[in-house]
């Protein structure tokens, strides 16, 4: 009778089964170069196929067992996230709402769906899923992730910073400080933040994917004040922990564009495409082809983000807020863009939402109404040079120059390598 | 396995059972953290692990080293599944946790008469750090790389990267009292290999501390003393003889504590001479609690903790509490218990064996199990979870008279929970894949990085 503790194990077993562990192979090589240079998506990724791959043996010899679905839509998740890929939010969506048909009621199942409608940018789904996992597992943690999520992109900030409050309370972890490192950011605290994603990152332990989430946020926190250093140690420490992590290799991307080192970013930026061809990835490649003034190759990046958005639409995320961003940026059909950042503010009044719409009035010239959205996308007093560049060029339009100057100046102190398309823009303004 | 089971029974107990296990598994799983994100609004992780602040297991026990049986042990156990070749960075205890154990030595459930809490500090250092290798440890590199770094040999060792420091801080009455400062206790290192470190046990053993009085120490990698056979079981109780441990060849990060009994006993008696032999106790791991609005600093030495794992009788956590009352659970002391009364009441383990075996069980509402594990005796008035331990019994006793890492926790388990029917029922490993030694800390030295095996992969 050996049941009742293997079942006990067989938990710890598949919790420490998905850690997985990291490479070491990386490391016989030498320092960072190794790391770096390993280009396949670490072990992580093969332990969540081969969890998918057992579930889907036992829901066949079981087809009537919910939380084996419920299980199953998680895991599907999980393999999205991994790879990029969205046409698993539709197979993870089919194997909650199983669960649920044979399990109504089941909080695990419509906490799934609270979170996939998260990846779907499907905020106000999301916080009603949340709501109701909530009323079914009043105490559950993780459920307060997802409903301060959702509170966060509607643009109801209290309400949100409440809710990872009460996260941190139930369970303090690595996801509840994360969300307590990114309220303080918002807020306009970044030493706040990072001390808080500090204490993600020690609490993310040994597990590689969760380690290298937590190091790549809290280097991005040292990006956006400017600490290239620290940024950079963070992002590869990341490669140690996770190699290959395509994250990571974005943002050093980032980090070698601004010290000048345009080819080795290409090369990293090219290896986070390889990897997950993410918009916002390809995007970035495409920019650096054109600041090295490879137009043609830029332009080739450029056309691949068009078929990735609709590859998203296509299995259910609402992509408009990041579409609008790229077009304005690239100059593409402005007007369009316009109605893409209405409708996308519409359905997400956040800072994000505002802020985008705000930079969509200004450059197809409505000045004036620019100024009022940026004024809402400012009004946590986030430090964001990029929030902070596109108010210097509102009132550089309103014709506000000292204003302007002291908007770009604030966000050229930030980060002077803040945007590899703005940044020169900003400091061309000042002078 | 003693008991003889149908195969058709054996079936569908473990139909009947991956339901529970399900169940079980979504809390360790969580959705994971996020590699990929569709677009630009963060997701960050929701994860449910946090494998340094994850207790494995708890023991307390009398010891049973040859003229040290005036002694008793608390032991805990984190990180799950330490895979030995885990590097770089390898296994460290998290210094934003506090790492505690509770007793009580009153019998009023309250394990808040002596606690012993345990902080820990890293220390970058040595010639990792002054070489910049992303590594924790190194050693024993061969003079024809130009850089000559002796093997680990001492706690002082140019290429240990990483040195933890711990503190150990009695809580007596609400006085708090330094054991033992920071400066000077070190955590052993995880067991990278034997050209890093050619006599892992000799470096072990610099970190076994005396703290005066009769008190020893230790912090460190050990291997993972739990065993069971868990392939068999799952290939519909395939059992076998001799059966294979699925947690060989892991290791586990240990805190061991040995006091004079005296030192806990509440009338400050030795086991044989005391008359308040009783000792309730568990172990728990906690975080700093943070807030949205709270300062720069506030974690780290803040006052506000919370905890996050507690864990005095081994499964009560995963096969007694339900999934939706967990957080909470753990956050609350264990003298809460009679808020969760209806679980052990009606325990859903109990209900499938029986419903599997057509074997009786016994009746609900289950008091034998809350006389088990909440009380002392039957007449006991409170409900409090914990580990009890008579220090007057013999040293041999076995749990829930205390707990050694050798008591067969899988076997005892489905006896008390299936009652006098299951008399005899058992798995098939009985003891660990490593000889537990007689000796403290009692766990058995952990497998290195480079020569590991799972027995059962």
């Amino acid at each position: 009778m050996v049941t009742v503790a293997a079942l006990a194990a067989t938990v710890t077993l598949l919790g420490g089964a998905l850690r997985g562990s990291s490479s070491s192979g990386a490391l016989a090589a030498g320092p960072t170069t190794a790391a770096e240079s390993a280009n396949a998506v670490g072990s992580g990724s093969a332990d969540t196929a081969a969890l998918v791959t057992g579930l889907q043996a036992r829901l066949r010899a079981e087809p009537s067992d919910a939380q084996g679905y419920s299980l199953l839509g998680l895991a599907y998740e999980q393999r999205a996230r991994e790879t990029g890929d969205p046409s698993w939010y539709p197979r993870a969506e089919g194997a909650l709402r199983r669960a649920l048909r044979l399990a109504p009621g089941d909080a695990t199942a419509t906490g799934g769906l609270g979170s996939l409608a998260l990846s779907r940018h499907r905020f106000r789904e999301a916080l009603i899923l949340g709501r109701r996992a909530l009323s079914l597992a009043p105490a559950s943690a993780r459920t307060y992730g997802v409903i301060g999520d959702a509170l966060l992109e509607l643009g109801r900030y209290e309400a949100a910073f409440r809710a990872f409050d009460t996260m941190a309370r139930l369970k303090p972890n690595a996801g509840a400080y994360a969300r307590i490192s990114y309220a303080r950011e918002l807020s306009g605290r970044p030493q706040d933040a990072i001390a808080a994603m500090r204490l993600a990152v020690e609490a993310a332990g040994d597990q590689p994917e969760a380690t290298a989430w937590t190091r790549v946020q809290l280097g991005k926190l040292y990006w956006s004040v400017g600490d290239l250093g620290p940024a950079a140690r963070e992002y590869r420490a990341a490669l140690a922990a996770f190699p290959g992590y395509p994250y990571a290799f974005d943002a050093l991307a980032q980090v070698q564009a601004a010290r000048g080192h345009m080819v080795l970013a290409i090369d990293l930026e090219s290896r986070a495409v390889d990897a997950i061809p993410l918009p916002q990835f390809v995007s970035q490649l495409g920019d650096l082809y054109r600041a090295r003034g490879d137009g043609a190759e830029a332009r080739r990046q450029y056309e691949l983000i068009g078929v990735i958005q609709r590859l998203l639409v296509a299995n259910g995320v609402k992509t408009d807020l990041e579409t609008a961003l790229f077009d304005l940026d690239h100059g593409i059909r402005p007007h369009h863009a316009l109605e893409l950042a209405r409708r996308a503010r519409a359905e997400r009044p956040s800072i994000d939402g505002d802020d985008v719409l705000a930079w969509a009035l200004l450059r197809t010239g409505s000045c004036g109404d620019a100024l009022a959205y940026s004024k809402r996308a400012l009004r946590l007093g986030t430090l964001d040079a990029l929030k902070l560049f596109h108010r210097g060029m509102i009132e550089r339009c309103l014709g506000h120059a000292d204003a302007a100057r002291a908007y770009l100046s604030r966000a050229l102190a930030l980060n002077p390598h803040f945007s590899i398309v703005w940044s020169p823009v900003a400091k061309r303004a000042l002078r | 396995m003693t008991a003889v089971l149908g195969r058709r029974n054996a079936t569908v107990i473990a139909l009947a059972l991956v339901g529970v296990a399900i169940a079980l598994l979504v809390l360790r799983l969580g959705p994971g953290p996020s590699p990929a994100q569709a677009a630009s609004h963060r997701e960050a992780p929701l994860i449910a692990n946090d494998p340094p602040a994850d207790i494995t297991d708890f023991y307390m026990f009398r010891s049973t080293e040859p003229a040290q049986s005036d002694k008793v042990d608390l032991v805990m156990d984190v990180i799950p599944f330490e895979e030995p070749s885990g590097g770089p960075n390898y296994y460290n205890f998290d210094p934003s946790v506090a790492y505690t154990f509770h007793v009580d030595n009153n019998k009023d459930g309250k394990a808040e008469d002596v606690s012993f809490e345990f902080r820990f500090t890293n220390e970058i250092r040595g010639a990792v750090n002054s070489l910049g290798l992303p590594l924790a440890y190194v050693g024993g590199v061969p003079p024809a790389t130009g850089a000559v770094i002796p093997p680990i040999t001492s706690l002082d060792s140019a290429g240990l990267g990483l040195r933890q420091h711990y503190t150990i801080t009695m809580i007596k009455n609400g006085h708090r009292t330094v054991l033992s400062p920071m400066t000077d206790k070190i955590a052993v290192p995880s067991n990278v290999g034997p050209r890093t470190m050619p006599d892992y046990e000799a470096l072990a053993a610099q970190g076994m501390y005396e703290l005066g009085g009769g008190v020893r120490v230790f912090a460190g990698q050990r291997d993972d003393p739990f065993f069971i056979d868990l392939g068999a079981a799952f290939d519909t109780l395939n059992l076998r003889s001799p059966a294979t441990d699925m947690l060989s060849g892991f290791n586990v990060n240990t805190i061991a504590l040995e006091l004079p009994a005296s030192l806990l006993t509440r009338d400050h008696g030795s086991p044989s001479q005391t008359n308040q032999p009783w000792l309730g106790a568990y172990a728990s791991t906690s975080r700093p609690r943070v807030t949205v609005l709270g300062g720069h600093g506030q974690g780290h030495h803040g006052s506000h903790f919370v905890q996050v794992q507690r864990l005095a009788n081994p499964l009560v956590n995963e096969l007694i509490i339900g999934t939706k009352d967990k957080d909470r659970w753990n956050t609350l002391d264990p003298d809460q218990e009679s808020r969760f009364l209806d679980y052990y009441e009606n325990p859903r383990l109990a209900l499938a064996l029986s419903l599997v075996f057509g074997a009786p069980v016994p009746a609900t509402p289950r008091h034998d199990l809350e006389n088990a594990l909440l009380k002392y005796g039957p007449s006991d008035p409170g409900y409090s979870e914990l580990l009890r331990l008579n220090v007057s019994s013999a040293p041999g006793a076995s749990w829930p008279n205390g707990r050694r890492p050798a008591d067969d926790v899988p076997d005892t388990a489905i006896q008390v929970v299936g009652g006098p029917a299951f008399a005899g029922a058992g798995d098939g490993v009985n003891v660990n894949d490593k000889v537990l030694p007689n000796v403290f800390p009692f766990l058995a030295s952990p497998w290195d990085g480079r020569n590991r095996v799972h027995a059962n992969p």
